[in-house]
C-alpha cells in the first residue's frame, strides 16, 4: 500500500451562507499525479487553499503526510505550490525572485534555481524582470517556484493556463518526470479534462463544492469505454444470468435498473435473447461509449 | 523565521523605496549641515528653543521627517507583498501565518528603526566633523535627546505595520498614514477655535506627533516624557493586536 500524502475528511469551507466546499473527502497517495476536475467555481481552488493554509476550513479535517492541525502546518516546507495566478515581484528578475524564495525556505544550494529554470525552459529569461514576462512565462516561473528544492508534494492550480501547445506538452513530460524519477506527488487542477487525462493517474470530480467521484485512470477508462447498457427491473437476476448463461464477468451494476457490460465479445442480440429466455424483463438495451467530457457532464447533471 | 528575515533583507535592496529613503535622508542632512540649520518639518507649534541649542539637537527635535520616511520601508516590506500577491507563495509552502506575521513585524521594526538610528548618528558625526564642536553637542546630550524619542518612533513604526496588515492595499496605506497627522492637527485647531472645546484642543495639540517628538528631544519634563512613553506602549500593543488578527483571521487573496 502506498503512503498517504494527503487525506481530507468532510472538509468544508463556507463563506457566509455560500458553501464553497461541502464535506469533501479525498485521498492522495505517494507518487500520484492527482487530477482535480471541475468547472470554474467548482471548489478546486478552495480545496487547495484550505490544504495549503491560505484559508481555514469551517468544518472537517485533513491530514498532510499523516499529520493534522498545527503539526501539518510544519510540513509546509515539503510542499511546492502554485495557487491561482503566479505571483512574483515585478521589479525583480526571475532569478532574483527564486533566490528570494530560496532564502525563505533555507535552500543554500542556489544551483537549484538554474536547475528549476532549465526544467521550465526559462534559462534565457533568468535575468529578465518578472513584469516583462508573458503569461506563459509567468506560468512557467510559477512552476519553477513550485519545484524548487524537490518538494514531496506539488500542488498546481490550473498550471497550463496561458501555455502554448508545445509548452503544454513539455509540461506534461515534466510532470511525469517529477513523479517517476523524483518520486514527487502532484495534485493538479484543471477544467480541461483532456489535459489532465493525459497526465494524471487518479482523478477527483468536483462540482458545486461537492466531490462527485474519486476514480483511478483505469476505472475512468473502463467507465468511458465501449459498453452495452442494459436497462431492466431486476439487475440481480440479470447479473446472475450473465455469469451463468454467458460466462460474462466483466460488467458493472450501475444502479437498480442499469447494468453495463464491458466484455468485448458480448453482443446486443445474444444478450437480449438470453435475458428474455431467462424471463428477465429488459426495457432497454443499447451500445454506449462516452467521451471524458460527456462522462463529466453526466456526473454534473446527476449531482 | 530567520530565513524569512534573511530573504527580506535581500529583497529590500531591490526596492525603489530603499534608494528613495536614503536619497532623501542624504539630501536633507547635507542641506542641514551646509546651512547649519535644524531642517525638518513640523505640524505643531514652532520649535521653542534658546540660542544655546546646538543644531544637531535641533535636528533631532525636528525628526518628524522620519514619520514620513518610515512609510517607505513598511510599504516596501509589507504592502509590496500584498500588491504583488506574493504572500500566498510564502504561506502556502514555507511558513505559517503566525510566524509570517512575527517575522515581518520583527524585520520591519528592526530594519526601520536601525535605519532611523543609523541616519541620525551618521548625521551627528558628519555634522561634528564638518561644522566642528561649536555647532555640535556632546555624544551623551545627543543620545539623550535621540533616545527619549525612540519609543515614540518605535510606536509609529509599529502602528504602520499594523495598518499595513489591516489595509493591505498600498494606496489605502499611504493615504491613511500620510493624511492622519494632518487631519489630526486640523481637527485639533478647529476645536481650538471653539471656546467650549479649547482645553480639549490644547491637550490634543500637546500630544500631536511632531510636537511630542520635539518636546521629547528638548527634555520638557519627566512627567510629559512618561506620558509619551505610556502612549507609545499602548500604540505598540494596539497595533500588534490589530495587525496580527487582521492578518491571521482573514483569507489571503
Amino acid at each position: 500500500m502506498h503512503e498517504i500524502v494527503l487525506q481530507t475528511n468532510s472538509l468544508t469551507k463556507q463563506y457566509g451562507k455560500f458553501t464553497a466546499l461541502d464535506n469533501a473527502n479525498m485521498t492522495v497517495y505517494h507518487q500520484d499525479i492527482y487530477g482535480l476536475i471541475g468547472k470554474n467555481g467548482a471548489g478546486k481552488t478552495t480545496l487547495m487553499k484550505v490544504v495549503t493554509g491560505l484559508t481555514e476550513q469551517t468544518g472537517g479535517t485533513f491530514k498532510l503526510f499523516g499529520k493534522s492541525g498545527s503539526a501539518a502546518a510544519k510540513e509546509k516546507s515539503r510542499i511546492g505550490c502554485l495557487i491561482e495566478n503566479p505571483a512574483f515581484f515585478g521589479n525583480m528578475t526571475a532569478y532574483q525572485n527564486l533566490k528570494y524564495y530560496c532564502l525563505q525556505k533555507g535552500i543554500t544550494d542556489l544551483s537549484q534555481i538554474d536547475e528549476a529554470l532549465k526544467l521550465v525552459n526559462l534559462t534565457d529569461a533568468k535575468n529578465k524582470k518578472f513584469r516583462k514576462f508573458s503569461l506563459g512565462m509567468k506560468q512557467r516561473l510559477g512552476i519553477a517556484f513550485a519545484i524548487l528544492d524537490n518538494p514531496d508534494l506539488i500542488i498546481l492550480d490550473e498550471p497550463i493556463n496561458g501555455l502554448d501547445p508545445i509548452g503544454i506538452s513539455e509540461l506534461r513530460d515534466t510532470f511525469r518526470k517529477l513523479s517517476q524519477e523524483r518520486g514527487i506527488t502532484l495534485i493538479i487542477s484543471s477544467h480541461i479534462l483532456s489535459e489532465l487525462y493525459a497526465v494524471a493517474n487518479r482523478f477527483l470530480f468536483i462540482d458545486g463544492g461537492k466531490v462527485l467521484k474519486e476514480i483511478t485512470k483505469e476505472e475512468l477508462d473502463k467507465e468511458c469505454s465501449r459498453c452495452i447498457v442494459v436497462t431492466t427491473d431486476d439487475t440481480k437476476k440479470a447479473a446472475a444470468a450473465l455469469e451463468s448463461k454467458l460466462n460474462i464477468t466483466d460488467y458493472k451494476v450501475i444502479s437498480e435498473t442499469e447494468i453495463r457490460i464491458y466484455d468485448e465479445n458480448a453482443k446486443t442480440e445474444t444478450l437480449n435473447k438470453t435475458l428474455f429466455q431467462n424471463e428477465i424483463n429488459v426495457t432497454g438495451i443499447h451500445e454506449s461509449g462516452v467521451s471524458l467530457e460527456e462522462y463529466f457532464k453526466q456526473f454534473v447533471r446527476e449531482a | 523565521m530567520l530565513n524569512l528575515i534573511k530573504a527580506d533583507l535581500y529583497r529590500i535592496t531591490k526596492t525603489k523605496g530603499f534608494y528613495l529613503y536614503w536619497a532623501i535622508v542624504l539630501v536633507t542632512y547635507i542641506v542641514n549641515i551646509a546651512y547649519k540649520s535644524y531642517g525638518g518639518i513640523s505640524l505643531g507649534a514652532p520649535l521653542e528653543y534658546d540660542e544655546s541649542l546646538q543644531i544637531d539637537i535641533g535636528a533631532v527635535a525636528m525628526n518628524f521627517t522620519f514619520y514620513f520616511l518610515n512609510i517607505f520601508p513598511v510599504f516596501s516590506i509589507i504592502c509590496g507583498e500584498y500588491s504583488e500577491h506574493t504572500i500566498k507563495n510564502s504561506i502556502s509552502s514555507t511558513i505559517s501565518k503566525k510566524n509570517f506575521f512575527i517575522s515581518k513585524y520583527i524585520f520591519t521594526m528592526g530594519y526601520t528603526l536601525f535605519s532611523y538610528v543609523f541616519a541620525n548618528y551618521a548625521y551627528y558625526f558628519a555634522n561634528r566633523l564638518i561644522n566642528g564642536e561649536d555647532y555640535s553637542s556632546t555624544f551623551g546630550e545627543f543620545s539623550g535627546a535621540f533616545f527619549r524619542q525612540f519609543p515614540l518612533m518605535a510606536a509609529i513604526v509599529s502602528l504602520f505595520i499594523g495598518l499595513a496588515f489591516l489595509l493591505r492595499k498600498g494606496a489605502a496605506f499611504n493615504s491613511v498614514t500620510i493624511i492622519t497627522p494632518i487631519v489630526y492637527t486640523s481637527a485639533a485647531l478647529a476645536l481650538y477655535g471653539i471656546s467650549s472645546t479649547k482645553k480639549i484642543a490644547e491637550k490634543l495639540l500637546t500630544y500631536e506627533t511632531s510636537t511630542m517628538l520635539s518636546r521629547l528631544a528638548l527634555d520638557y519634563s519627566s512627567n510629559y516624557t512618561v506620558k509619551c512613553f505610556i502612549i507609545s506602549a499602548l500604540i505598540i500593543i494596539l497595533s500588534l493586536f490589530i495587525g496580527y488578527f487582521s492578518f491571521t483571521k482573514r483569507e489571503l487573496e
